[in-house]
């Protein structure tokens, strides 16, 4: 064996273990019957499957997507003019760069717990905005779809700058400048010029953020107070309190079913060489 | 190569440091004294690993395994059956359970146990509304929580059997019922619901109850009191149409190694003052007689903790379910909250 | 239009960053609730002294520098491996662990280790929970090392082993001291990542081996506290630091 076979055995190994294994087990169960109080025990079964799409199921799919779908969104809508100033800002990318990573290496966990913080009744914003005399009743920030969003987009924001930015960096500047020379004002060249040629940067960073959001489960559970149920809280809800692992192993088999079909169509658009 | 050394051995030095023997504990939150576990501590020179749960769910979905690491958990007494059909539980010895006497009469053959084979009855409480006094009219039946009026300043249990048994009582129908077309009806009321309701909370939401976030809340009994005693503004009732009681039970996994010593802290539980301090700083009822007679006449009284026989008469304990019942109430339950 | 652009990037940087640092302003608030009543360091002294929290902290220590150290190792062999001969398969797995939703990587581990115990007397606890993180460092260290060999010139180690050298001292003579930066930065990376995780270690960990964040996680479902300000400040401040301090370095 090559010095290169041995070099690669451990992460097969690693990988073949703990992932590849696992992954089986999750087919395994999701093809068994829930035991009466719990785990997953004999007949073989597909009723798992059947029970998947049941409109119920459907439905949470659905507002899954939808909510992924609208952070994705609002990422490239607010991260695109955030990307487009720093590629512009000169000797200070470097920093500005830096200023959007930061968030990032805190804890997710601590980022969504600073927003409970502020928005709930009796938080930073209510609080303020009482005292001023604006309102007179706490608005309910909390415990809602748009908490949730708002938790997802605070999160995932630096995933769609990061890759747009990378793009812009990479455009010839002298094509905005031709567009300019042509008569073109500088917001018709950013969305007629820059964006198509920035089309790969602003691929990437959908999918980094529609994927996690897709999959999210923290931002549903705290920011949502249970009741925005999302694949994501399905899944942990199902392997947890519901106790029905059959069923929770399907859901996951779906779920990495679609973020796999997304990532493979996304691939062959534009291939990246991360690894 | 020194440094990567250093780094490892570190944690190892760490590890060997504690040669007590150990006792895992898995108990409810707040259902405990500051000063319990540091006494057993000291008294039986072992260390105590105690941590919470907020629901029977949480705790099951960690000891239906068979190897979970606890030693001692509490479960609700309709979940003792099953926890015992399922190999979980190690039958109690009661030659060292001394303290047992403690117990007050109604509590010394319980339905679910009558034996005391495989556990000890340790707090009770009961499921009810507790509210605001600015709202009027006050709530009195848990037809009451069915209104647009609480705007999303509402929660309920997030808790299978109190929601659906709630829903249950509204209709009518008894509180444990395994019937489909009756848990149907449930789910129907209870999504319908849920547009006011705010979250499904368990004790987590008492401190919205105390700060006003949240102005009413069906809770548990002893729950409520500790909301009560911080809050001079709220207070708790039994629903008119019924409502269930529970106790929590102590109980010995089987899977424990240190099944002495955990029957040492179950006796201990049991002494009167031992009780008597849990029962007076974390508000709840004890099932222990003579702990309750060291109580301060206040807190024997209050209607919320120890509630008089008329009312105690609508009460009833839910049964044990039958498996294929549990399945079709979690499945209702997965429905509810998702829709 | 440039003009517009400022105006904007300085409001969404404030949106970034005003939240966490509103928390740590208030970790240092006398009262608990939403109103500024006096400077205070009780919520620090509490979070001190709070046992549980300390063996919290103490094992998310110990588990983030054993699973840094390993998926480091692991993860810059696995990158060398592949630079020197693309291996498609580990590659698209590494992937797969990248782009899996979090509960979908804990309760798969969670379901591989209560299968493995049904056979072998271990249980869920700090070897599971270093395991499951080990699974999932691992690609992000083969990312930056990837892209730190994609600068390196092939010709280096073509000369070792050209001058008589072995594979092996080729490597760790001529490569291995150049990939030292990148396997840092990897390293940290790692780390970070570790410690911050919650998802993952909720599903896999055993009943003495809690976690920070799984302290943090309880505490924040019970409503806001302000010892929790407290602890997020400390992290934040450690490892933002700790960060920045490594780009220093590293720009060197």
């Amino acid at each position: 064996m090559t010095v290169r076979h041995w070099f690669l055995l451990p992460a097969r190994m690693v990988q073949m273990l703990l992932f590849v294994l696992p992954l089986g087990i999750v087919v395994a169960l999701s093809l068994l019957t829930r035991g009466d109080y719990g785990g997953a025990e004999q007949p073989w079964t597909t009723e798992a499957y059947r029970r998947l799409f049941d409109p119920l199921y459907a439905l949470i799919l659905w507002r899954s997507l939808w909510m992924a779908a609208l952070a994705t969104g609002l990422c490239l809508l607010l991260g695109f003019p955030l990307a487009l100033y720093i590629s512009r800002a000169g000797k200070h990318r470097g920093l500005l760069l830096q200023l959007v990573i930061l968030p990032f290496w805190t804890s997710f966990l601590i980022r969504t717990y600073a927003w409970l913080f502020l928005l709930r009744d009796t938080g930073l914003i209510n609080t303020a905005l009482l005292k001023v005399g604006v309102i007179h009743q706490p608005l309910p920030l909390l415990y809602n779809d748009g908490a949730v969003l708002l938790g997802l987009v605070y999160g995932y924001l630096p995933f769609m700058v990061l890759p747009v930015y990378a793009a812009l960096e990479r455009i010839d500047p002298s094509l905005a400048e031709a567009a300019a020379d042509l008569g073109a004002k500088p917001f018709t060249i950013t969305l007629r010029v820059i964006a198509p040629l920035a089309g790969s940067g602003i691929l990437a960073g959908c999918l980094l953020v529609f994927i996690p959001s897709l999959g999210a489960y923290l931002t549903p559970d705290l920011m949502g107070g249970g009741r925005t149920v999302m694949i994501g809280n399905l899944v942990q809800n199902q392997f947890t309190t519901a106790r029905d692992w059959p069923f929770g192993s399907t859901v996951s088999l779906a779920l990495i079913g679609i973020t796999g079909l997304l990532l493979f169509l996304f691939l062959r658009r534009a291939p990246v060489d991360a690894l | 190569m020194n440094r990567r050394m250093f780094l490892l051995g570190a944690p190892l030095a760490a590890c060997a440091v504690d040669r007590r023997p150990h006792l895992n504990v898995f108990n409810w939150s707040s259902y405990i004294a500051r000063d319990t576990v540091p006494n057993f501590e000291r008294e039986f020179g072992v260390r105590v690993r105690y941590s919470v749960y907020e629901s029977n769910e949480e705790m099951l979905a960690k000891v239906m395994t068979g190897n979970s690491g606890w030693d001692v958990v509490f479960p609700t007494h309709n979940r003792i059956e099953p926890m015992w059909r399922n190999g979980l539980l190690a039958p109690l010895d009661h030659a060292k359970l001394t303290n047992l006497r403690n117990l007050a009469e109604e509590f010394r053959r319980p339905l679910w146990d009558p034996e005391l084979a495989r556990s000890v009855p340790y707090m009770w409480n009961a499921t009810g509304i507790v509210y605001n006094r600015r709202i009027e009219p006050p709530p009195s039946q848990w037809a009451d929580l069915w209104s647009a009026r609480w705007e999303g300043r509402l929660t309920m249990l997030d808790d299978a059997e109190d929601l659906l048994g709630a829903c249950l009582a509204k209709l009518g129908l008894p509180f444990d019922s395994v019937n489909p077309a009756d848990l149907e009806r449930a789910k129907r009321e209870a999504v319908a619901q849920k547009s006011s309701v705010r979250a499904y909370l368990n004790a987590e939401v008492r401190d919205q109850l105390v700060s006003g976030d949240v102005l009413a809340a069906q809770l548990w009994s002893t729950t409520a009191q500790q909301a009560i005693s911080a809050a001079k503004d709220l207070a708790f009732v039994y629903p008119a149409e019924g409502f269930p009681l529970y106790a929590d039970n102590a109980v010995i996994l089987r899977e424990s190694a240190r099944a002495a010593l955990a029957h040492e802290f179950l006796n201990y539980l049991l002494r009167p003052e031992v009780a008597a301090a849990i029962a007076r700083e974390a508000e709840t009822a004890t099932a222990n007689g003579a702990a309750r007679l060291l109580l301060p006449a206040a807190v024997r009284a209050s209607e919320t903790l120890y509630p008089g026989a008329a009312i105690r008469a609508r009460g009833t304990w839910p049964r044990a379910l039958p498996g294929a019942a549990i399945r079709l109430r979690d499945r209702i339950w997965t429905e509810i909250k998702s829709a | 239009m440039k003009r517009v652009l400022g105006w904007y990037a300085a409001l969404l940087y404030a949106f970034l960053h005003l939240p966490l640092l509103i928390l740590i302003a208030f970790s240092f608030n006398s009262s608990r609730f939403s109103v500024w009543e006096g400077f205070s360091l009780n919520w620090y002294r509490a979070m001190w002294t709070n046992t549980q929290m300390a063996e919290a902290a103490w094992n998310s220590v110990i588990i983030a520098a054993s699973s840094s150290l390993l998926a480091t190792a692991i993860g810059t062999a696995a990158a060398y491996g592949m630079w020197k001969r693309k291996a498609p398969l580990l590659q698209v797995s590494l992937y797969l662990t990248l782009v899996t939703p979090e509960i979908v990587t804990g309760i798969a581990l969670l379901a591989l280790f209560q299968w493995i115990f049904r056979w072998m007397p271990f249980r869920l606890g700090l070897g599971t929970v270093i395991l499951a993180h080990v699974a999932f460092s691992i690609a992000y260290v083969a990312i930056v090392l990837t892209a730190r060999l994609r600068t390196m010139d092939p010709a280096l180690e073509e000369a070792a082993l050209d001058l008589g050298a072995s594979e092996w001292t080729a490597f760790r003579r001529v490569t291995l001291p150049l990939l030292a930066p990148a396997m840092g930065a990897a390293a940290l990376l790692a780390l970070v990542v570790s410690f911050d995780d919650y998802v993952i270690t909720s599903m896999v960990a055993g009943v003495d081996s809690e976690t920070l964040p799984m302290v943090i996680y309880a505490m924040a479902r019970r409503g806001v506290n302000p010892v929790l300000n407290a602890v997020s400040s400390v992290m934040v401040v450690f490892f933002g630091s700790l960060i920045l301090l490594s780009e220093k370095v590293r720009a060197r």
